[in-house]
């Protein structure tokens, strides 16, 4: 971070007050819809994977089908709240870093509310049997137009803002939103006409759709996750990132990498053969950002992470960087052939997926909404005991959902690897861990109820009103920061 | 940063745009192009002149069932190579192995699908070529209407809003055969709406195992089939 922003003058405080003010409703409006849309997404998850255990249950219904629920899930996962809760952060993170007040909270608010009921019709369609079976796209062709037009709405502010910024650096983070926000219309845009609007090819549909799932992955939940990771971490250890050079290759090697990735899901798929190819050769070069991105946190946080105990955000946002790490390799590891004949197409696929889009990107919302909504609401969050209720359940059920899905996994794809064997044993071998992850998603759906009613408190202005932020493991008001609590000497505070 | 801006734009673009062009774009007007190949004399094919064959559109509303249903979320309809997985191996799966069909899938088997229904997840089986491996409907039906029938260990859902039941008149001759606990209650029969039948006929017209215009003749796979 530049020299400018350390210094906290009493003009900085004012500025910076005016932006929160000026980004509050569009930023509080992304985020408690979001963390409804959450809270649904986990309930549908817990229920599809009841069915996938007790497959005649509530057997009159034909849409609590595990066909209907899984998407279902999924869609509002990824549209509802993940999505959401990332617009949220980006337009705070944008107007903060480019110093720019907010003009069209209205407009903002008005996209946000057409993207709301546009999953709405589209979660329910699905649910209801009106999908079309294509993973993560799977609304019905009407509604991507909506879709995508709100979104370009908020891409567009982001982009005014960046335009409009004061003078100095471009942090990382900035470009890291910039980025996402180019990039996803057009990977959304190109799936959708060539999956919904053209007659083609039967086979590249499926291509696309793969294409899409991973793109999605690389060019959106990745760079808005990192972004925040970028400001959070730094903002609370108190020192300038380890190394901006190494920020800059990690952005550039995914940019250039990112575009590649999608067909390793389907390794032996029906197309030519180069394809499945270079997909797989992308996914094990990524893990050069990656690692880029290991070396930079840790450089940056090394020597005090003790921090992590007190301080919520940056205890979600390291456990989402971690996963982050853990992801890249696990996923080069599955685009080998040697093990890819084992897991693809397995429950480790669902493993992985949940892995990026929970475990790494909703963990590091999290943190950063911990982190932004006190100070666009002038208030703090009323409980930190909730805060480590929703930490510890859903990290516990996080890593029980990944672990539990790589070893059924294993134990499925080689029930199905041994060809002479009946294809049931692998059905039978799945059930048990099917059980535990309902399991983790009733647990993730509990800890998300407290983190939605601390939210709704926030949201209605009946957060704790005393100066000093909500620390885990310290009463209100015994630490003004979370460095204090930790006891390292600060000059300027985290607080800003 | 200024004069940074357009080559920090123009690289987002490159690095978006070259792989959607080399990766999407021109591999996608190439499979869309492709057309039946004809059989040539020397393939001994019987009954085909070219592959894939061109039908109507009759399977499209099956499809549509299996689309909207979500089935690809457990079922895959794709078979690997044996570089990339033993689902040739597996029997049935690769094909009529009998004879000697067995083969990986092919971008071509999908032309006659409005998408190709690759799949997620392997819950249930690869139906790649179910349509060789059953060919009775009635064996369909029951697995439809609750998988339990004929595997109590299925995890499949029932699907029974296909299905319609209705006082027994004169007995539909495509009534379902429902035994012990699946039983209708007397008087009742259950028969299948016209959705179970077209994704039915979407389920049947699944195979994938046609030899290939100028394909070599299989050994080693018809090889290890009849070893089984």
């Amino acid at each position: 971070m530049s020299e400018a922003m350390q210094e906290a003058s009493a003009q900085d405080v004012q500025e910076r007050a005016a932006i929160d003010r000026s980004v509050r409703f569009p930023v509080l409006f992304f985020f408690t819809s979001a963390a409804g849309w959450l809270f649904l997404a986990t309930l549908l998850g817990f229920a599809s994977a009841v069915k996938l255990a007790a497959p005649e249950l509530w057997d009159v219904c034909p849409t609590l089908s595990y066909g209907q629920l899984f998407p279902a899930h999924m869609d509002s996962l990824i549209y509802g709240w993940a999505m959401q809760a990332g617009f949220g952060v980006m337009i705070w993170l944008m107007a903060r870093l480019c110093r720019v007040e907010v003009k069209n909270a209205v407009t903002l608010i008005t996209a946000g509310f057409v993207w709301n009921v546009t999953v709405l019709i589209g979660v329910v369609a699905v649910w209801s049997g009106y999908g079309n079976s294509m993973p993560w796209i799977d609304f019905p062709a009407y509604l991507w137009p909506s879709l995508f037009l709100s979104y370009a709405v908020i891409a567009g502010s982001l982009m005014m803002m960046f335009r409009r910024r004061r003078e100095g650096d471009v942090y990382v983070s900035q470009k890291y939103i910039f980025a996402a926000a180019l990039w996803f219309p057009w990977i959304y845009a190109t799936a959708n006409l060539i999956i919904n609007h053209t007659g083609g090819s039967a086979v590249m549909s499926a291509g696309v759709n793969a294409w899409f799932m991973n793109n999605l992955i690389y060019f959106w939940f990745v760079p808005v996750g990192l972004s925040s990771a970028y400001y959070i971490i730094p903002k609370i250890v108190g020192r300038p990132i380890y190394s901006y050079q190494l920020a800059k290759i990690g952005f550039w090697a995914l940019a250039i990498l990112a575009g590649w990735t999608g067909f390793n899901r389907f390794l032996g798929g029906p197309f030519p053969s180069w394809m499945p190819a270079i997909s797989g050769a992308a996914i094990i070069l990524m893990i050069l950002p990656i690692g880029a991105v290991a070396v930079n946190f840790l450089g940056t946080i090394s020597g005090r992470s003790s921090l992590m105990r007190y301080s919520p955000s940056l205890r979600f946002t390291v456990f989402g960087g971690i996963m982050f790490n853990l992801y890249g390799l696990l996923i080069a590891f599955s685009s080998y052939f040697e093990v890819s004949r084992l897991l693809q197409f397995t429950f480790a696929t669902l493993g992985f997926d949940i892995m990026i889009i929970y475990g790494f990107f909703s963990m590091v919302m999290f943190g950063a909404i911990y982190f932004i909504v006190p100070r666009i609401t002038n208030c703090e969050w009323p409980s930190a005991k909730l805060i480590r209720f929703h930490f510890w359940y859903s990290s516990y059920a996080i890593i029980t959902i990944v672990a539990f899905m790589i070893f059924a996994g294993l134990a499925q794809g080689g029930a199905i690897d041994d060809w002479s064997g009946d294809f049931l044993d692998a059905v039978r071998r799945g059930k048990g861990y099917v059980v535990a992850l309902a399991i983790a998603w009733a647990l993730i759906s509990m800890a998300n109820l407290a983190f939605y009613y601390q939210l709704l408190m926030m949201f209605f202005g009946w957060g704790r009103k005393t100066d000093g932020p909500t620390l885990i493991h310290k009463n209100p008001g015994e630490a003004e920061s979370a460095e204090a609590a930790a006891g390292f000497a600060t000059e300027e505070t985290a607080k800003a | 940063m200024k004069k940074e801006f357009p080559r920090f734009i123009l690289g987002l673009a490159a690095a978006f745009i070259v792989p959607l062009l080399l990766l999407i774009v021109v591999p996608y007007l190439q499979l869309s192009s492709v057309e039946s190949v004809k059989y040539a004399e020397t393939d001994e094919v019987d009954n085909a002149w070219a592959y894939p064959s061109v039908w109507t559109g009759a399977n499209k509303d099956g499809e549509k069932i299996y689309a909207s249903l979500g089935c690809a979320y457990c079922h895959t309809q794709m078979i690997r190579p044996t570089y990339a997985g033993a689902d040739m191996w597996r029997k049935g799966w690769g094909g009529n192995e009998a004879d000697g069909l067995a083969r990986e899938t092919q971008p071509e088997d999908y032309n006659n699908d409005q998408h190709a229904m690759l799949g997620y997840m392997r819950i249930g089986q690869d139906l790649a070529n179910i349509g060789t491996r059953h060919t009775d409907r009635a064996w369909y039906h029951l697995k439809l209407y609750n998988a339990r029938t004929q595997n109590v260990d299925s995890n499949m859902p029932s699907y029974k809003l296909l299905y319609r039941k209705q006082p027994l008149g004169i007995k539909s001759e495509n009534a379902l055969k429902l035994e012990g606990r699946f039983a209708v209650e007397e008087g009742y029969e259950v028969i299948p709406t016209e959705k179970a039948e077209a994704l039915v006929d979407y389920l049947l017209s699944r195979k994938m195992d046609a030899k290939l215009p100028g394909q070599e003749k299989q050994e080693e796979v018809a090889e290890v089939s009849t070893a089984k």
